[in-house]
């Protein structure tokens, strides 16, 4: 995977790619292309052999060749159901296709509504937190005090934004307009560090791939030098 | 402010973005060529949640990583990956590695293995991983069902495809009773781990994520239903402040400073030469 050529091609790659920052040029298209093609290729080589063939054409070749008890051939059926999508295709068959996408939504929204249970009723306990640092275990201590602080304005924080998407309440109302408001400020304040993030994992990319050249950079500077 | 001024100022507003490419370029290149050391936050949660946990780690159990990182999530998985595995090898730790993506164990294997050699590590004994394990109909919730029911049978042989009963560290680790902790980390790791792995399980999880998906799992933390998160590289790094053994995620969060440091710069610039752009047309 590593071997000299694969990573000075790796280089060209990066460097093809990152020169349509000057201007859009052959080299950007030509890279752009054989990645879409590269990556088409290899997933359906990886998914034979990763997917296809251990988790179900291994069997049935075993069952045939006697390794395996005869019954792994009735993997053999699974053709069956797996032809039945493609039947979306065609509008005179289209209703071959229902039972099977029916079945795959059923177990798929049964565990659906499982995960979300088990993922947003914690969520709904932690809301419940404490704002009186004279229950807390030692009392009005500055951390105790910071805590509560900072559950107060967590729940602030939380009310106000469930209410800035109460639309049934009109905007202009004197009683609501400050706690929407205070809301939308908490909600471009979270949008803003889900971009400062952004930012930072782009810039991850960058200096990876700065740093992959580098390395290249000085290979190069060592076989020209002869160091 | 004399027009003149005004007019050198907004030329920064109508600069040429290459330019900033290059100089972006050129602030990178620096630190990483020359090596600076930086303060880091020891008491951050997510990195702190992860390292109390893997201490915590008793000698019959694994930690269980899911590395499912590939080419496309390397700048930030594969810092928080080695940083971990570092830490497994020093506090002799046994893990068990598997992947829910198709080019992922080749990854994976390629930061734990110099790291498992220089520690000593044997392999099947000490750490092994399982390879590829395709999610049935793409759902996690039905493989991680399966996988903490019966490892054996949801995955019967490892990478290299050697019988799980003939790896002397698979024998004793057959369901979720015998994995002490879970760490999941790729761009997005799968939540199912949080509803499924902690909710129904009740093994512990932490995360390794993009920086990007960084606020959407902090609620997690703050719930309890993580016990840590690595949020892109400062993550690693941080944790690497914890063990005290340095690697990739110092070396990109020196870099990393610098070019934040560079945006803000080019952000307070870029507004003063609009500010000096709107004045000089008010004044025309």
């Amino acid at each position: 995977m590593n071997s000299p050529l694969t990573v000075w091609i790796g280089a060209f790659i990066t460097l093809a790619v990152l020169s349509c920052l000057i201007k859009d040029n052959i080299f950007y298209r030509l890279a752009q292309k054989a990645a879409m093609g590269i990556g088409v290729g290899i997933g359906v080589v990886l998914f034979w052999r990763e997917v296809l063939h251990p988790y179900w054409w291994a069997h049935i070749q075993a069952a045939f060749n006697r390794t395996e008890h005869w019954s792994n051939a009735l993997w053999l059926l699974v053709l069956v159901p797996g032809m039945m999508w493609y039947c979306q295709m065609s509008r005179k068959w289209f209703w071959l296709s229902t039972p099977v996408i029916g079945l795959f939504v059923g177990v798929a929204a049964g565990i659906a509504f499982k995960g979300q249970i088990l993922l947003m009723l914690p969520q709904l306990a932690s809301t419940l937190k404490p704002l009186n640092p004279w229950m807390l275990d030692g009392g009005p201590t500055r951390a105790n005090i910071e805590f509560c602080l900072n559950n107060l304005f967590f729940l602030v924080a939380l009310f106000t934004t469930l209410l800035y998407f109460c639309f049934t309440i009109k905007a202009d109302n004197r009683a609501f307009r400050v706690p929407m408001k205070t809301g939308r400020l908490v909600i471009m304040v979270a949008l803003g560090a889900m971009f400062g993030n952004t930012v930072m994992t782009r810039m991850s990319f960058l200096i990876e791939r700065i740093e992959f050249l580098s390395e290249r950079l000085k290979t190069l500077i060592h076989l020209v030098t002869g160091g | 402010m004399t027009t003149a001024v005004l007019r050198t100022l907004s030329m920064l507003y109508h600069l040429n973005p290459r330019w900033l490419y290059l100089a972006v370029t050129v602030v990178l290149i620096v630190p990483l060529m020359v090596t600076i050391p930086m303060p880091a936050t020891k008491d951050s949660r997510g990195p702190k949640g992860v390292y109390d946990m893997v201490g915590s780690c008793p000698t019959d159990k694994v930690v269980l990583i899911e590395s499912s990182w590939d080419q496309g999530s390397k700048p930030e998985c594969m810092s928080q990956l080695e940083c971990l595995v570092n830490d497994l090898c020093t506090r002799k730790k046994r893990f068990v590695v598997f992947s829910t993506g198709v080019y992922a164990p080749t990854f994976a294997n390629e930061v734990i293995k110099p790291i498992a050699q220089k520690a000593g590590y044997v392999y099947g004994t000490d750490w092994v991983n399982l390879g590829f394990i395709k999610p049935p109909a793409d759902n996690m919730g039905v493989l991680i069902q399966s996988f903490f029911t019966d490892i054996h049978a949801t995955r019967p042989v490892d990478l290299d495809g050697t019988a799980l009963t003939n790896l002397p560290l698979m024998r004793s680790v057959r369901t979720s009773k015998d994995v002490h902790m879970v760490f999941a980390v790729t761009y997005c790791p799968w939540q199912e781990w949080i509803s499924f792995g902690k909710g129904q399980f009740g093994v512990p999880v932490a995360f390794g994520s993009a920086a990007i998906m960084g606020p959407y799992y902090y609620v997690f933390v703050d719930s309890g239903q993580l016990c840590g998160l690595f949020a892109g590289n400062r993550g690693a790094y941080e944790y690497e402040s914890l063990t005290g053994i340095r690697g990739m995620g110092s070396k990109m969060m020196m870099a990393f400073a610098f070019g934040l440091c560079f945006i803000i710069a080019a952000v307070v610039l870029g507004n003063i030469g609009f500010w000096a752009s709107m004045r000089l047309r008010r004044m025309q």
